[in-house]
């Protein structure tokens, strides 16, 4: 129970000492950047919180920002979990997150290329030839392709953490098509029209800019020879359940929003169906996974795909983005190497902290893997959303047994972290009607173009809800926080 | 714009004047019988199968009809595809198929609606509440026509939305003039010419929002003559047959901007017609009346075919 606070929304807020708090620090005083938000709040009673809360939550579910839930055959819509108290980081912190995250944006990039040309990386045995051969996200059919202004990973996602030493770790890299970015806009909008007083308060960078941005990343990356490119999002349509996200973006970027039974490929040109005929696209922003792009290259059995993509693709009339193949460079086995390949790409020490990582298929570190399961996070290597994940010291002497089983059959498919501690948040629980500490992350969103690049100066702040959970995904129960970051004084 | 997109807009249009007409036709067929000047019009079944006739329900047409299941079905039965429930559905998927392209404004307010018919509760809606649930279906597609025309560019998308919205109100205020011009030959009630001065007329006229507009015009109780003059022809009367030619006509334009139409082209079509209608006379009209509302619905929709042809499946 944290002491000296008048504040009735934090009378029953429980502090537990082993967890990083971002808002009250070890002697339990309100850290500097959330004094004047939480002297604000202290006017409001838990019943005006619980009011502002349902009123947030309606403004949510009118405007359709909701997913599908499938139970009892009738499909029902919820709303992403969102709270009212906005997670705040200042200005020197940001610098670093966005320095580093843009470094290793770029040193992916860099790594992209070499893997799908000379493989100097592999050759020069900083990087294991077998991590890349075995994995599924590589594709053969990029090798030698050159994408427009040498980019693959045009959007990047990185999630990071704050462990309980208060630095910042790298969690994952998302380079195939992260997403989450509509919600950092939605989150903020939510809270303006909420507490729009305390925006007075604080001088904040805006997150609008992220549709403009990415707009000039798109075009700057267009075909050889385009003067002005058609540009298009491309969405496996409305039952995906990121689909919002993908209409909001072409909303915002004034862009089409495309099926693949939209476009059709003649003579290795991409065209749209439109009420005026065939319109050539230049720029697809796909929100389709590889091996669904074109069913004549990859997954036969595609229906959302457009058959002949990645000819015209191959033959530079297209650009995808993000390109093909990048899923090589997010895995979970890649990241482990990251701090080499910023070093050998850049020649620049990392920035940003990666989590230490026991690699199964190293022999060492399986024998310690093993051995120390009930110490350990174990995460399959190409897994996205949380699935699969084992956490140690959450398992039964029985689970314990069969995670080692599923590990010893396929050593290479597991990577284990030590059990990093989250930081916490203060984050209101409906349930009981005050606050209380969650784990949360960040997922920041970064752009690369051509001579051009930008990283969104805000982030989709995740929270896991379940008490003691640790797993932030949307998809496991997880919920989102605004994300401030403050303009230098 | 995308063709797939187009139709759907199209569509979305059609989709939510079908709802509105459905429940108007709903509403007021219902509460003017109550108190209507004679036995039949009066009658629950001559009431329950007029409203069948009207949203094409065909299976029971000499059976003994319950009012809680018609209520029900033309309402909120989602397997039923005429239900003003299936209409409101598919008026938000087709939003939500061309949600980038249409204002946030609109798009919170269509959803808005859909959630709203989606959690009536029917037993409400057949016991007590069928003057509430169509109300509130007239007062919401009201506030998404107004968003349409406040919050959304007038290019090709509004064009496409207001294609869809005119055309539906064409084809489904000739389907209530049939409905009721049936109804008022059963209803040959108290008065010296059964036909012409029919109640039902009355009816049809507020099945429409008319009524009150049509009194100002011609200061008299409504005859058939009067009525499908007003109608049909007035281009004043903000739903008439003419009224909504003009609109056509207006918005394909936008669309189609050929100096010259291909004489295959919807456009062409429409402007034939709207032409034509231009000069009618009622008349003429009265010569056959049955003949000219087959005929009318019959051109209304082999525009929209030639539409769907044109411009919807490349």
């Amino acid at each position: 129970m944290i002491k000296n606070t008048a504040n009735p929304i934090f009378s029953s807020y429980e502090k537990k000492d082993a967890l990083y708090d971002e808002i009250f620090d070890e002697n339990d005083e309100v850290r500097d950047v959330y004094k004047k938000l939480f002297e604000l709040y202290s006017g409001l009673s838990s019943n005006d919180f619980g009011t502002l809360n349902e009123k947030a939550k309606a403004t949510f579910f009118n405007q359709g920002i909701t997913f599908q839930v499938y139970s009892d055959a009738k499909a029902q819509e919820k709303i992403f979990p969102f709270d009212l108290f906005p997670r705040i980081i200042d200005a020197t912190e940001w610098e670093t997150i966005e320095k580093g995250v843009l470094q290793r944006s770029k040193a992916l990039n860099l790594f992209l290329h070499d893997v799908y040309h000379d493989k100097k990386i592999i050759k020069e045995g900083i990087v294991p030839l077998d991590l890349i051969s075995s994995s599924s996200n590589y594709l053969q059919s990029m090798m030698g392709i050159d994408p427009p202004g040498g980019i693959y990973n045009h959007i990047s996602g990185t999630d990071l953490i704050k462990h309980s030493d208060g630095h910042y770790y790298v969690l994952e890299d998302n380079i195939r098509c992260p997403s989450g970015v509509s919600y950092v806009m939605c989150n903020r909008n939510a809270l303006k029209k909420a507490l729009f007083g305390v925006f007075n308060h604080y001088d904040i960078h805006t997150v609008t800019d992220y549709a403009e941005n990415l707009l000039e990343i798109l075009e700057s990356v267009k075909p050889n020879g385009v003067d002005i490119p058609t540009v298009v999002v491309i969405t496996p349509g409305i039952y995906n359940s990121a689909y919002y996200e993908h209409s909001y973006l072409a909303k915002t970027i004034g862009i089409e929003l495309v099926e693949g039974r939209d476009l059709f490929v003649e003579n290795d040109f991409v065209y749209m169906k439109t009420i005026s005929g065939p319109k050539r696209v230049d720029v697809i922003y796909r929100r389709i996974d590889d091996t669904f792009l074109d069913p004549l290259e990859f997954r036969s059995d595609s229906a959302i795909g457009v058959p002949g993509l990645f000819a015209a693709y191959k033959k530079g009339n297209v650009t995808i983005v993000n390109a093909p193949g990048t899923g090589v460079a997010d895995d979970k086995a890649i990241y482990t190497y990251m701090p080499d390949i910023i070093k050998y790409y850049l020649d620049e020490e990392p920035i940003l902290k990666n989590v230490h990582t026991y690699h199964c298929s190293r022999e060492d570190d399986l024998k310690y893997v093993l051995e120390n399961i009930d110490k350990l996070v174990i995460k399959p290597v190409d897994e996205a959303g949380g699935y699969g994940i084992s956490i140690g010291n959450k398992l039964t002497k029985e689970e314990i047994k069969q995670v080692q089983e599923v590990i010893k059959k396929e050593p290479r498919k597991y990577i284990a972290q030590p059990i990093m501690s989250l930081s916490v948040h203060a984050t209101f629980i409906e349930d009981e009607n005050s606050f209380e500490q969650r784990h949360v992350d960040l997922r920041t969103f970064t752009l690369l173009g051509n001579q051009k690049d930008f990283v969104l100066k805000g982030g989709l702040t995740r929270v896991a809800l379940k008490k003691g959970n640790l797993i932030v995904n949307s998809s496991q129960g997880g919920g989102s926080k605004d994300t401030w970051i403050l303009k230098n004084k | 714009m995308l063709a797939r997109v187009a139709n759907n807009l199209y569509w979305m249009g059609r989709y939510i004047e079908r709802a509105e007409h459905t429940a108007r036709f709903l509403k007021v067929n219902y509460f003017s019988s109550l108190d209507a000047p004679n036995k039949l019009s009066q009658s629950r079944q001559f009431v329950l199968q007029s409203i069948y006739q009207m949203v094409g329900e065909t299976m029971f047409i000499n059976d003994t009809l319950e009012e809680e299941t018609v209520l029900f079905n033309v309402g909120l039965n989602s397997e039923k595809t005429y239900s003003i429930l299936n209409s409101v559905k598919n008026a938000r998927e087709n939003a939500n198929s061309s949600r980038d392209l249409i204002s946030t404004e609109f798009y919170e307010s269509i959803n808005k609606f859909y959630h709203h018919v989606m959690n009536y509760p029917s037993d409400v809606l057949v016991k007590s509440g069928l003057y509430d649930f169509t109300s509130t279906i007239t007062e919401h597609t009201a506030i998404l026509r107004g968003k349409i025309r406040g919050t959304l560019l007038h290019d090709e998308i509004y064009a496409l939305i207001m294609l869809g919205i005119n055309i539906e109100r064409a084809t489904q205020i000739i389907r209530i003039i049939k409905t009721k011009f049936d109804d008022a030959h059963k209803a040959i009630g108290g008065y010296a010419n059964p036909v012409k001065n029919s109640y039902e007329w009355t009816t049809l006229l507020k099945c429409a929002e008319s009524y009150d507009m049509m009194r100002r015009l011609y200061k008299k109780s409504p005859t058939q003559l009067s009525t499908l003059e007003f109608l049909i022809l007035n281009p004043s009367c903000p739903r008439s047959v003419m009224n909504s030619l003009n609109q056509i006509y207006t918005n394909i334009c936008t669309i189609d901007n050929a100096k010259i139409f291909d004489k295959d082209s919807p456009a062409f079509l429409i402007g034939k017609m709207r032409a034509e209608y231009e000069f009618k006379t009622i008349e003429e009209i009265q010569i056959n009346v049955q003949n000219f509302i087959e005929k009318t619905s019959q051109l209304l929709f082999s525009i929209g075919f030639k539409l769907e042809n044109e411009y919807f499946y490349v």
